[in-house]
């Protein structure tokens, strides 16, 4: 069964391999039931590994196992959060390949499987990431992943905005991606090792932290925090995911952002969690301030949007933040909430994405304020939105809810408080939006003078404006709903994934997870102010939305490279100064 | 954010980060030791496999998964520069007209020509046994088709250069290394084991097991790339422009 893992990269690969090398010859439907039976092919592999991951497998790419504890090879990790996020990555793939079925308003001339192929090769680029237990490796596969997405968020070249957003993703995300090199580099110089444990063992066979352990501490998760849109290195994820194709926002909030969250956690338990590594309080205050200061920025900034897709983007940085709060507590109990979290948050916002891609290609804009009332008609997409908007805010039964009660109560004290919160603004400007769109409650928002991204001139990105909402893009969203539901609802679910986060990490540490009800009152609670907040702007449009005092914030977000390279540098040195103290102390 | 206010942040990290750096590095294991870890397991390994060139077996033999990232990521920049580099809706195609060269570029272009060919392919048919290999080959290869650019004119590059052929190439050679890899898996090893083939004499062309056809494919694949990606790139330049009414 182990030799199979590897296959979770290669089927992809060769899907888009083929893709590429028919798709002259190959009509457009034929292409897209290529990669949907790929992607589906190597979900439904992801699955079966799954379901075998207990105990944990491991591979040896090449068959080179080690001889007295030392390899030459790669090794990739058959365990339960690996092959989950493999198997997320890959659902979230055929539901967005699902989704943009015979949707785009023009293939590239001749080349009808571009699009899918470069769907199959982020598929490939993803699961390749989650089961790495090679640093390198890892590191290979992320800057696959990221390639791709650069591609796939400036497919509407006839977009300037587009082209700019992809430009300051690339730039940001291979800066990122440099300096991950580079302190992978300083830990190969120290240890001559590149798999992840024995990097880890080797680094607490030399003795306490030093300078070259920082240093290869911040560098990796400046690595990675780019990824996961942490601030300050977020600023290229609404750019970017406000004017990347709907069904490729679905895959880089839903899972992209997330993966670079769980290589935070692979690469701090595995390789800097021994006494040679970056000592505990420090590596918390790190993720604590950067997260909770994520949340914070992410939330505020995304009440003030009114481009919907740029409002999800934002609550997606607001939701990495309460992840990277949950990581970074190094408690067992929130590693667990943490998943659920994830994986209910995964099929909410797809499914949020896909709602928003439906008004564009219905109506041919994103501005909550000229939408304003248009979108009566659409019952079925108006029920889907307020209810994925609900369980945003983790109103039970969801799996944002579980997971998010789960890590409210491990985190404690004013973390609770900054988790319900968070998702209470975020899931009130989501059911602003919903009330405003769908309803057309309370007056028409006023136009103001000053400058700010509307998505009034967003074009759809289907040939034609939609008469009839296909059946395919409202499939996909419920089906995304009705999971999200299940990974909290279903019986022994959480149990599971729990087991399985705690077999690979925290240490062997097992705990119950289940539904409490303080947990229950809490995700009741913020639904409850998430609704207050959304009737309070929509009847008292003056009172919330004063932009003044944010405006400083929302200046930051300027559209300027350099800007976001300036914070990028800022915010490692910040990452070195924070994990700082156990260092010098050691 | 205006300049300075820039200016200062960069400056702020930068010193920062500059400080890690001298730090760290100061700690690095000093430059010409004689403990090398991988080192001593990599050759002890490639020798055992009868490849001569080390760096060869590393790239397709031991850490041949990193390889199929690699591959990968080049295959996946070419097809997203033949996305993004596709004509917009406001450009329209000019034939490019043919431009003077002067003569002695025109002589040594042509006479270079076949032997940066066949340089090419050298380098990548050696690559198990000499520095090299199919990703410097591919280069090789790729760029001195380019000399015909130089030499003669744009419509001669593209008579030797069916683009489709290329494409279908890139993508050909991509599956061929996956193929390779899953015929392990087929034959009940793992995933890319070189274990299928006989490994030959030591320092033949033929010795290695899988890697000469690992590196074939990749040589393949980054000459192929390399084409179309200039392919690309001088369309942008040569052929398509913007329209002038707008």
């Amino acid at each position: 069964m182990h030799h199979l893992i590897p296959l979770l990269v290669a089927v992809p690969l060769l899907g888009a391999g083929l893709l590429v090398a028919g798709g002259r010859r190959l009509p457009r439907p034929a292409a897209e039931t290529v990669a949907c039976a790929v992607s589906g092919g190597t979900a439904a592999l992801a699955l079966v590994l799954l379901l075998n991951s207990s105990p944990p497998m491991v591979e040896w790419v090449g068959g080179w196992r080690p001889v007295d504890g030392f390899s030459v090879g790669i090794v990739v990790l058959g365990d339960g959060p690996g092959l989950g996020m493999a198997a997320l990555a890959s659902l979230l793939t055929l539901a967005a390949l699902v989704y943009s079925w015979h949707y785009f308003d023009e293939p590239p001339r001749r080349h009808a499987g571009s699009f899918p192929a470069l769907m199959l090769l982020f598929q490939a680029g993803m699961c390749g990431f989650a089961i790495a237990g090679d640093l390198f490796n890892a590191f290979v596969y992320f800057e696959l992943m990221s390639v791709v997405a650069y591609a796939l968020t400036g497919y509407r070249i006839d977009e300037p905005r587009a082209v700019q957003g992809a430009l300051t993703f690339a730039v940001v995300n291979s800066l990122g991606a440099y300096a991950l090199l580079m302190g992978i580099g300083l830990l190969y110089g120290r240890t001559g090792e590149l798999a992840m444990t024995r990097i880890g063992r080797a680094l607490d066979a030399h003795g306490a932290p030093d300078a070259l352990v920082l240093a290869a501490f911040v560098l990796v998760l400046t690595g990675l925090l780019v990824k996961s849109a942490a601030v300050p290195f977020h600023f290229w994820l609404p750019d970017a995911h406000a004017v990347a194709p709907t069904p490729v926002c679905m895959l880089l909030s839903g899972v992209m952002v997330e993966l670079g969250v769980y290589g935070v956690w692979r690469v701090y338990g595995t390789v800097f969690a021994g006494p040679g590594g970056v000592p505990a309080p420090d590596a918390q205050r790190a993720l604590l301030v950067l997260g909770a200061l994520t949340a914070a920025v992410g939330a505020v900034m995304c009440w003030y949007q009114r481009h919907i897709k740029r409002l999800l983007a934002y609550s997606t940085v607001a939701h990495t933040g309460l992840f990277l709060v949950g990581i970074g507590v190094l408690k067992p109990e929130a590693d667990d909430g943490t998943a659920l979290y994830v994986l209910g948050h995964a099929g909410v916002k797809a499914a949020l994405f896909a709602l928003a891609g439906i008004l564009l290609d219905r109506y041919g804009s994103l501005d909550e304020h000229v939408l304003h009332g248009r979108a009566r008609a659409l019952k079925g997409v108006a029920a889907m939105f307020a209810l994925a908007a609900l369980g945003l805010a983790g109103l039970p039964p969801f799996g944002t809810a579980l997971g998010k009660a789960v890590t409210e109560e491990a985190v404690g004290g004013p973390f609770t408080a900054l988790y319900v919160a968070v998702s209470a603004v975020t899931a009130g400007a989501v059911l602003r939006v919903a009330a405003r769109v769908f309803l057309g409650l309370g007056p028409k928002p006023r136009e103001s003078a000053a400058y700010e991204t509307t998505g009034s001139g967003e074009r759809p990105e289907t040939r034609q404006r939609l008469t009839r909402v296909p059946d395919t893009m409202t499939a996909v969203p419920a089906v995304l709903l009705a999971a999200a539901v299940a990974a909290g609802a279903a019986p022994g679910f959480a149990g599971v994934v729990a087991d399985a986060v705690n077999t690979a990490g925290s240490g062997g540490v097992r705990v119950a997870v289940h539904w409490t009800r303080a947990g229950v009152l809490l995700g009741l609670l913020s639904a409850l102010l998430a609704t207050g907040l959304a009737a309070l702007a929509v009847t008292r449009p003056a009172l919330l939305s004063a932009p003044d005092r944010a405006l400083p914030l929302r200046r930051l977000q300027s559209g300027h490279v350099g800007d976001y390279v300036a914070w990028l540098l800022v915010g490692a040195a910040v990452l070195g100064a924070l994990a700082l103290p156990g260092v010098l102390g050691g | 954010m205006n300049r300075r206010m820039r200016l200062c942040l960069v400056a702020l990290g930068g010193a920062g980060l500059a400080a890690l750096f001298t730090a760290a590095f100061l700690r690095l294991p000093a430059f010409g030791g004689d403990r090398h870890p991988y080192g001593d397991r990599a050759v002890r390994a490639a020798l055992h496999r009868h490849t001569a060139n080390t760096i060869a077996s590393v790239n397709f033999d031991l850490r041949a998964f990193d390889t199929l990232g690699e591959t990968s990521i080049l295959f996946a920049s070419v097809l997203g520069c033949v996305v993004l580099l596709r004509q917009a809706r406001d450009e329209h195609r000019a034939r490019p007209e043919p431009a003077d060269v002067a003569p002695p570029v025109r002589r040594y272009a042509l006479l270079v020509l076949p032997v940066a060919v066949l340089t090419g392919l050298y380098v990548v048919a050696h690559g198990q046994l000499s520095p090299g290999g199919g990703f410097q080959g591919g280069v090789v290869t790729a760029t001195a088709l380019h000399l015909l650019y130089l030499g003669a004119d744009y419509h001669a590059l593209e008579r030797v250069r069916p683009l489709g052929a290329y494409e279908a190439g890139d993508a050909l050679a991509v599956s061929a290394y996956v193929v390779t890899g899953l015929a392990a898996v087929l034959a009940g090893t793992a995933f890319l084991a070189n274990t299928l083939l006989p490994y030959g004499t030591f320092n033949t062309l033929s010795s290695g097991g899988t890697v000469p056809l690992l590196n074939a494919a990749v040589g393949m694949e980054v000459a192929c790339a390399v084409v179309v990606l200039l392919a690309r790139f001088l369309d942008q330049a040569v052929e398509i422009e913007e329209d002038s009414g707008k």
